[in-house]
């Protein structure tokens, strides 16, 4: 659907023409739930809602009909005509998504219509860990949750900790006024794709809450450093949309990208030059750069630059910092000169892959956006607009276990999130109670006591607030469908807690949310209906001077010995299951992997050289150990692999998520080393040494969906 | 089959790599919209998982100067398709308005066609699909779910090319250009794939068609493909 016929759509809808489903497309937006007896078979009704599968926040646009279930009643079987979501597709009013969508986003449909899904409260019946549950009244488990929290509550509120998922919406809103009426601390995020350090950089620089807005589709010339923004950092769509424009969305100019990155990311493959930069080395490439634009006169905007950060830019050793980077001289100065001399250069740094010194990488990319002259302008970097509602932050998130007492788990998984040797499971099963309000058992869900099980995202109403979004943004959902299961929302759920515990709480709705950012004239129906509520933003420029005084930056910090264990791992936010979310979603399971096209599992990317020292081709199983632990995982040679640096992306390997995940492959987390990013203590994923050992042929082969035989040998891989 | 003479269309697409990132949402809206059969690792192993669309990715060059070429590939809609003279039952033939189309009821599974396509697009249903309950209340209503026996591949999306040409008779107009969107170009962010009527010279797709950097896939077999593919700019 695009955008006119959309606008169509609302516009009926909201003439209050559409009553009923009958005839034309344009007449069969109904704005809120679907009741079941008024789906006409055959009729589509397109509803606006919000994508949670990432943190991204795009909106969307559900096309619901009829379809049948089977349902036992008193030992009989019945089929029941219920409404059903038939797909999901960007909403086109949405300036986020466009009326685009990611494969990750199809994809939700799979985890509404899950065979897995948590179906009714439950009560753990197994030891911690095992996963084994009973059915419970929602009533008893309430109150034994309660009763519990209460007890906590008047010993010490400090003990309770709530962890949930990386998106800024209603629910954290919910979730923090929870926390608040309790008397506990804020709530925290565990997922490796959270930004804190992107969040923090953007602070300490600018002074700006949430995360810079890069303008890429009216730059001329971008350098992308550590941020694979078009496989799954930030904002895909938004980025994707925004690349679209830079290279071949204006006629007679052409964007160039040019991505620094430790890994032939996706980004890096859709560049028009691939800087293949040493694990770590970001803020070196970096701060390379800015005294190369320096040195040759090149820095436009040089005066905004604060004293002591210019001096120590030229401070610094420019031989050393390029030999750390790992790339040619030649290549490096080129770089530095044609983004001096583009029209419209800009940097896109990021932390895809979080190292100790991420933080310096990023401040150091936001002042040499500041020395190109591009901050608040068109093309550039842009402030974040004043947000509705913040993320949960990604810090010192196993000092926050380790000192609680009770776990509120909300579609978060620590158990994956964090390495084994950081004792995770341990803190976990000494917990005095862990609820979960997620819709699935993982991992972490395992060692439950009590699940509260919400509804799904498309079940009911929720209000989201992009990260990156041109403007003001916040995407609206209102229920689509009927719940399929004895399940409720996370607020209600709250409430029933907390008025158990005699405290006072109400839970935020999207309309709380929207209401007070009415324009005189607008409706919150209006606004449900479209899907959202955008306001144009106006670009600004830093409301103070820059921050800082110094730039400091620092070599990573790698665990493990380099003569036991010589090569960088590096797990990787996988472009299919993202932060490990998405694998219990049959689709993406079979989506081929973009570097391995690998299917049903992820392999470990080792470069040919090391391959061929080891003896290993692709296909091998291996041994990836650390001094902390060990995984096998199958090989995948990867022609574009940096010599020395073993990557895997992260998704597989989970003890527990459903059918399509559990027991396969493996989590390339698990065997990290407990290192910590230096500024936010959150997970430095990329700072671990490993050694590689062949296994040979076992049971159990890659699966590749495009086969080296189809570029190679003979084809024919059906 | 509408054979009037207002219909003149000759669909075709026209995928630009300079936008396209490789990001495989084609991949996914594909699956949504046309009810692909669900693969596990088993049958995944044994190359029976079905993508209609995927994106081939080609490794040029060598480290540290490497790069790497995202190319979506479907089934290209050839003028001169060479599936379709081998299938015995006609299940495969050329609809007027130039889609190659597959006829699931007359197919006996011969796969003489899926043997004789040089792209790789065609894909044998060995076993009756199977979704988990409740997974297939997901299925589009709109296309037809394919049993043992059967060949398939994509179709551009006929159901949603139907539906607009219904839509605009309906109402006494013409279809618009961009009207029609299959479901991979509907879906993708970047803008790399343009849908529309190769008869009319002025749709975008026509006019990218004949842009400097479109080429099409192994064009020199003789197979006059309708998908065309525009080189990166550099």
């Amino acid at each position: 659907m695009d955008r006119r016929d959309f606008f169509k759509i609302v516009s009926t809808a909201s003439a209050g023409v559409a009553t009923s489903a009958c005839g034309k497309k344009s007449d069969a937006l109904i704005p809120l739930l679907v009741p079941d007896h008024e789906i006409v078979p055959g009729e589509e009704q397109w509803h606006p809602s919000v994508c949670s599968e990432c943190g991204g926040g795009c909106g969307v646009i559900a096309r619901v009909m009829e379809g049948q279930r089977t349902i036992e009643r008193s030992g009989e079987k019945f089929r029941e005509r219920i409404a059903c979501v038939k797909k999901i597709e960007g909403n086109p009013l949405d300036p986020v998504s466009g009326g685009r969508l990611c494969a990750r986003g199809h994809a939700a449909l799979q985890s509404l219509y899950n065979p897995d899904r948590v179906r009714e409260p439950m009560r753990r019946t197994a030891p911690r860990g095992k996963a084994g549950f009973t059915p419970e009244p929602w009533d008893s488990a309430v109150a034994a949750v309660a009763e519990k929290l209460a007890r906590a509550r008047s010993s010490d509120p400090a003990k309770i900790l709530f962890l949930t998922r990386p998106q800024a919406s209603t629910r954290t809103l919910t979730i923090q006024r929870f926390l608040e009426s309790l008397g506990a601390p804020p709530a925290l995020s565990c997922s490796v794709a959270g930004l804190a350090v992107e969040r923090k950089a953007a602070d300490l620089v600018f002074g700006w809450r949430g995360l810079p807005r890069y303008d890429l589709g009216q730059a001329r010339y971008a350098l992308g450093v550590g941020a694979d923004f078009l496989g799954g950092w930030a904002s895909p769509v938004y980025y994707a949309r925004q690349f679209g424009q830079f290279r071949q969305g204006r006629p007679g100019i052409r964007g160039k990208l040019i991505q620094a990155e430790s890994r032939m990311s996706l980004t890096a493959g859709s560049a028009d030059e691939w800087l293949p930069l040493r694990p770590g080395s970001e803020p070196h490439l970096l701060i390379a750069i800015a005294r190369l634009l320096l040195d040759e006169k090149l820095a436009r905007n040089a005066q905004q630059l604060p004293a002591g950060v210019a001096e120590s830019i030229l401070a610094a050793n420019l031989a050393d910092l390029i030999r750390i980077s790992g790339i040619e001289e030649r290549r490096l100065r080129r770089v530095a000169r044609e983004l001096g001399e583009s029209e419209s250069p800009i940097v896109i740094a990021g932390a895809s892959i979080v190292h100790t010194n991420s933080l310096q990488s990023l401040v150091a990319a936001h002042y040499l956006n500041l020395l190109l002259g591009n901050v608040g302008r068109s093309g550039g970097v842009l402030a974040p607009q004043q947000a509705a509602a913040i993320d949960p932050v990604n810090a010192n998130v196993l000092e926050a276990l380790k000192r609680a007492q009770i776990l509120l788990l909300d579609s978060e998984n620590p158990v994956y999130s964090l390495p084994s040797a950081s004792g995770v499971m341990e803190v976990l099963g000494g917990l005095e109670m862990i609820v979960s309000f997620g819709v699935f058992v993982d991992d972490s869900v395992a060692y439950a006591d009590t699940i509260l099980p919400d509804h799904h995202t498309l079940e009911f109403g929720t209000a989201v607030v992009p990260p990156v979004a041109p403007g003001i943004a916040i995407n609206v959902a209102t229920p689509l469908v009927q719940p399929l299961y004895n399940t409720r929302p996370i607020g209600q759920t709250l409430g029933d807690i907390a008025r158990k515990m005699n405290v006072p709480f109400e839970p935020i709705g999207a309309r709380d949310l929207i209401e007070p950012q009415l324009a005189p004239g607008e409706t919150w129906d209006d606004v449900a209906r479209q899907g959202g509520l955008w306001r144009d933003g106006e670009a600004t420029e830093p409301a103070s001077k820059p921050l800082g005084e110094k730039l400091e930056w620092s070599d990573p910090v790698f665990a493990g010995a380099p003569e036991q264990f010589p090569l960088q791992f590096q797990p990787y936010p996988s472009l299919q299951f993202g932060d490990g979310r998405g694998a219990n979603l049959p689709w993406m399971q079979e989506l081929p992997d973009p570097a391995s096209s690998s299917m049903w599992g992820l392999p470990v990317e080792i470069d040919p050289q090391t391959a061929a020292r080891l003896n290993v081709n692709t296909g091998d199983w291996v041994r990836v150990e650390s001094a902390q632990g060990s995984l096998e995982a199958l090989a995948y040679v990867h022609p574009a692999a940096l010599p020395g640096v073993a990557s895997m992306g992260i998704g597989e390997g989970h003890a527990h998520y459903g059918r399509f995940a559990s027991g396969r492959g493996a989590n390339p987390l698990s065997i990290l080393a407990p290192v910590w990013e230096n500024s936010t203590n959150t997970l430095a994923f990329g700072a671990t040494r490993v050694r590689i050992t062949r296994l040979g042929r076992r049971p159990g082969e890659l699966i590749q969906f495009s086969p080296r035989d189809r570029e190679q040998g003979p084809w024919g891989y059906r | 089959m509408n054979q009037s003479n207002q219909t003149q269309h000759r669909w075709g697409m026209a995928i630009d790599s300079d936008r396209c990132t490789g990001c495989q949402a084609c991949v996914a809206a594909c699956h949504a919209e046309n009810n692909l059969p669900l693969s596990d690792a088993e049958s995944a192993a044994r190359g029976r998982a079905v993508h209609w669309i995927r994106v081939d990715r080609y490794y040029e060059g060598e480290f540290p100067d490497i790069r790497v070429k995202y190319m979506p590939v479907l089934c290209q809609h050839c003028d001169e398709a060479p599936c379709e003279p081998v299938c015995p039952v006609y299940a495969t033939y050329k609809n007027p308005e130039g889609l190659n189309v597959q006829v699931y009821n007359r197919c006996v599974g011969t796969r003489y066609c899926a043997n004789n396509c040089p792209y790789s697009v065609r894909f044998f249903n060995w076993f009756d699909p199977v979704w988990p309950s409740p997974l297939d209340l997901q299925h589009n209503p709109d296309v037809s779910i394919r049993m043992a026996g059967v060949m398939e591949k994509c179709t551009f999306c006929i159901q949603r090319i139907n539906r607009a040409e219904r839509e605009a008779k309906e109402e006494k107009r013409p279809l618009a250009d961009g009207e029609v969107q299959p479901a991979c170009v509907q879906s993708c962010p970047a803008e790399a794939m343009v849908f529309g009527d190769l008869n009319d010279p002025e749709s975008k797709v026509s006019r990218l068609a004949e842009s400097g950097r479109s080429t099409r896939l192994l064009e020199e077999l003789g197979t006059q493909p309708k998908v065309f593919y525009l080189q990166r700019a550099t």
